[in-house]
């Protein structure tokens, strides 16, 4: 049987979110492994969600927000921007693989660009293989 | 050349007594006697008959600036620093969990203090590799000078390099042997939230015994919660039980929070820790 990896979308309500929705009513086809979670804002993400997912078996996490500068709440993708760069370099020093994580601004008009992204980074994914270095062992 | 460590102990308590006869401070947070001389103990002097027991050897390694945010807000306190001691002043004071006037700092500069565990010499390796206090009020000592200058990142160099798989296997290797026993979190001055993330029920962030995922959620999340934060004393490593090198990990993030947004923690008072500040014009490319 073929890997299907299980991804976590955390998407910001204003533009992320909308865009995701825009894809849909735009009939854009795209991966279904994506399991996409709500969330106000990108900076409402805590670090410690990202760690969990991966423990919790999320092959890989992909994070989207408003477009710097059009954060609903004028500065929280600013916040979010440095907090989940460290988070990347945490994975990375800790032997994870960087491709697993990713950080992506998508604004509500730009269903294409959420399906071009969530196309490529299910296939990123699917290359590197089931995440098993962070998941809990039954 | 340095003031020698029986000078500075000297000078120390003469400062302490002035301080406390004259009313300026409540207590005065120093080194007390151990066991024995090599094992000093964190040490809180009341009053004046206090600073009789008071030392400073090579082995005061504890950060001091620990106990700050114990006592109420408003509390008049003296507390002796040593390089990295100070720096975490300057970052409390940014935080504002302290406030400027409130503590008068007794700046130590000092050079070959030792792990008293190990017996080695603590150098820029596992500390951040200063000589002199950032911030103080009195001196105690000589400022130290012409000494060499090594980076306190070259030491991550090894890891670095090393493949991630290899690197994740070591870093399981470590946490595995974790107890659990939270010294790291007891010694660290920064760590002063109440509870402690790992100590919540709802949500329950991790696992709480000491089992490997468990002990995974706790480090990474603790070195994401010191992140542009942590001043690099390296006493986490020194008080943990089981010698995990938990300060590789610190300096790594120190290192790169550094590089990206341009700022070393608790250099000085004006700065604002680094993830609780933003640049409109910081850069897509840290996020790659």
């Amino acid at each position: 049987m073929s890997f299907e990896p299980k991804i976590l979308g955390i998407a910001c309500n204003w533009c992320t979110y909308t865009g995701a929705d825009l894809a849909g009513t735009t009939r854009l086809q795209y991966p279904q492994n994506t399991r996409v979670v709500r969330v106000m804002c990108s900076s409402r993400i805590n670090p410690s969600f990202i760690f969990r997912a991966f423990q919790l078996g999320a092959d890989g996490v992909l994070v989207g927000g408003c477009h710097p500068g059009d954060c609903h709440y004028n500065t929280g993708n600013l916040y979010a921007r440095r907090r989940l760069a460290v988070t990347k370099k945490i994975l990375e020093f800790s032997g994870m693989e960087p491709g697993r994580f990713r950080v992506e601004w998508i604004s509500a008009s730009e269903g294409n660009k959420f399906a071009e992204v969530v196309r490529e980074f299910t296939e990123q994914i699917r290359n590197l293989g089931p995440q098993t270095k962070f998941k809990i062992e039954k | 050349m340095a003031t020698s460590f029986k000078q500075i102990e000297e000078n120390l308590k003469n400062e302490a007594r002035k301080l406390l006869e004259e009313g300026k401070v409540s207590l005065v947070l120093a080194y007390g006697r151990g066991y024995d001389e090599d094992h000093p103990v964190p040490f809180v002097a009341r009053v004046v008959a206090d600073v009789e027991n008071m030392v400073f050897n090579e082995y005061c390694t504890a950060n001091m600036a620990r106990y700050l945010v114990r006592y109420p807000r408003g509390t008049k306190m003296a507390i002796a620093v040593k390089p990295a001691d100070s720096r975490a002043v300057v970052q409390l004071i940014q935080e504002d969990k302290i406030k400027r006037e409130d503590v008068i700092l007794l700046g130590i500069p000092v050079i070959g203090m030792k792990n008293s565990k190990t017996g080695e010499v603590i150098d820029s390796k596992t500390t951040c590799g200063m000589y002199n206090p950032v911030l103080y009020d009195v001196l105690l000592g000589e400022e130290i000078h012409g000494q060499t200058v090594v980076s306190p990142y070259d030491v991550l160099a090894e890891y670095e390099t090393m493949d991630k798989d290899a690197r994740f296997a070591f870093w399981k290797k470590e946490f595995d042997k974790c107890i659990r026993c939270y010294a790291c979190r007891k010694a660290c001055p920064m760590c002063y939230c109440d509870p402690c993330f790992i100590d919540q029920n709802k949500p329950k962030w991790g696992d709480k015994s000491p089992q490997s995922h468990g002990n995974l959620m706790y480090h990474l999340t603790r070195f994401h919660h010191l992140a542009g934060r942590c001043i690099d004393c390296g006493e986490c490593s020194r008080a943990c039980p089981v010698d995990i090198p938990l300060y590789l990990f610190h300096k790594k993030v120190a290192k790169e929070c550094e590089e990206m947004f341009g700022q070393a923690a608790g250099k000085s008072i004006q700065d604002k820790p680094v993830l609780v500040n933003f640049r409109v014009d910081d850069s897509d490319k840290i996020l790659e």
